[in-house]
């Protein structure tokens, strides 16, 4: 998938509070994992997106490639850049086969 | 109470809205036809769906009271597609002719609710009090569909169908209904007044939730949905859900004709009204909101191993039957 873009059928919301207490709690070295930034509704079923997986949505525009938002997220997270990569190809994979994703 | 709205949504995702309680029926065990508030103008209405979608609450659902009893009901719900809300409602279907079908299309409605009972159509009839209304309503579903609309079915559970949920759900099967709601039953309005006849009892309750447990986790067509929390404790619930226990006041809102918010139409407090006050203000500082938000394990529930899940069941009932959010939900059957 070259540009990765929002399937338009899902309603979605960013959740920057919960964002900030979810940044604020990883500070305090607590598991994070769980909590979501972005709330997704797909044919009534809701769904939410913990703090990478949301990041990533977020810039799932169809403009930018997949490469570029590589790029981005390496500046953003202090994390080896390979992990960060396979992470970001497979979340977006996973997205795609379930349809919420599609190549832009 | 800083950490009272810890996790807390920015908005609910749902704002169940009665435009009127006004209905051309007369259900017995319908929560609202003891119910009377003052309506809004239209262009009361369309502020308030200025707000909503400046709160980017993505969905409304107009409930009631019939909706269709609202003439500006399509103008409404236009305003409100413009916007980017996501428009639905519930209807008893009786003004659903194929000419309303196509002017609900045309207005954006993304998808209709017929409320069906039973799929016997002199059972339906009887408990709506309204001779022919059981094929008026499955014929709304044609038009609806023909008119492009996505349809939804919704039946409270109680004692008249209970034995019977799956000849609902075939006929659900042969109109393409894409999403049926077993409703649970409420305690409120003419609900809690003739709930002796028409409640089931908890180990009643619990039967058929197991049956219909295992019905929704074999089908997909269609999908069946409950709002029950209290079926957290039962083996084939497997769901992930945003919050535990009720989603009202956590993912949801009720408002009422006059713009007064209450966590839910069942439960009968006004936390405050949407034109006259700040939403942030509401929705982060109501204490009954934030009562409903943060329950305590009481009676039963305290050493319940469900509890983390279930939350003591649907804070509407046990409110109606005690008074207090946080005791166990009367249908619970530990
Ligand atoms: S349940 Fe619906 S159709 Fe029946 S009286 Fe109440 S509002 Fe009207
Ligand atoms: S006892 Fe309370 S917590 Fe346990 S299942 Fe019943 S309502 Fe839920």
């Amino acid at each position: 998938m070259n540009r990765p873009q929002r399937n338009t059928a899902i309603v979605w919301r960013h959740e920057a509070g919960r964002e900030r207490e979810l940044l604020a709690a990883q500070q305090q070295g607590e598991d994070i994992s769980e909590g979501g930034t972005v709330i997704l509704v797909h044919q009534g079923t809701m769904h939410q997106l913990n703090l990478l997986g949301g990041e990533i949505w977020l810039r799932c525009d169809g403009e930018r490639s997949l490469e570029q938002i590589i790029n981005e997220l390496a500046g953003e997270y202090e994390v080896d850049r390979g992990e960060l990569e396979q992470d970001v190809r497979d979340f977006v994979a996973d997205l795609e086969q379930r349809g919420w994703l599609i190549d832009g | 109470m800083a950490d009272a709205n810890m996790g807390l949504l920015s908005a609910p995702l749902t704002f169940n809205w009665t435009l009127s309680y006004r209905c051309n029926f007369s259900c017995s065990h319908c929560y609202s036809r003891e119910e009377q508030a003052a309506e809004l103008g239209t262009a009361d209405i369309k502020r308030i769906v200025d707000i909503l979608a400046a709160k980017k609450i993505p969905f409304i659902n107009f409930g009631g009271g019939e909706p269709l009893i609202r003439e500006d009901l399509f103008e409404i719900a236009a305003y409100a597609a413009e916007q980017g809300l996501n428009v639905s409602m519930n209807s008893n279907g009786w003004l659903v002719d194929a000419d309303n079908a196509s002017r609900l299309a045309a207005a954006g409605f993304k998808s209709v609710g017929i409320s069906i009972d039973s799929a016997e159509a002199s059972l339906h009839d009887e408990f709506r009090c309204m001779p022919g209304s059981f094929v008026r309503a499955v014929a709304a579903l044609d038009h609806l569909r023909r008119a492009g609309i996505r349809t939804t079915m919704s039946a409270v559970i109680s004692r008249i169908n209970y034995r019977n949920f799956r000849d609902i759900l075939d006929l659900a099967r042969e109109h393409d209904v894409s999403q049926v709601y077993l409703h649970n039953f409420k305690c409120s309005g003419r609900g809690f007044k003739n709930r002796e006849e028409l409640d089931l009892d908890p180990g009643e309750w619990k039967a058929f939730y197991l049956e219909a447990l295992e019905v929704k986790n074999s089908t997909d067509t269609p999908a069946i949905s409950f709002d029950d929390p209290v079926i957290a404790s039962l083996p084939g619930y497997d769901a992930d859900p945003l919050v535990k226990g009720s989603s009202c006041g956590k993912l949801s809102l009720h408002l009422r004709p006059n713009g007064d918010i209450t966590p839910c139409g069942f439960i009968p407090l006004v936390v405050g009204n949407i034109l006259n006050q700040d939403f942030d203000e509401i929705w982060n500082g109501s204490d009954v909101l934030q009562k409903m938000r943060n329950k305590e394990a009481r009676g039963k529930c305290a050493g319940c191993s469900s509890y983390g899940d279930c939350l003591g069941g649907c804070t509407a009932r046990a409110f109606a039957t005690t008074g207090d959010f946080s005791e166990p939900d009367p249908h619970c059957w530990k």
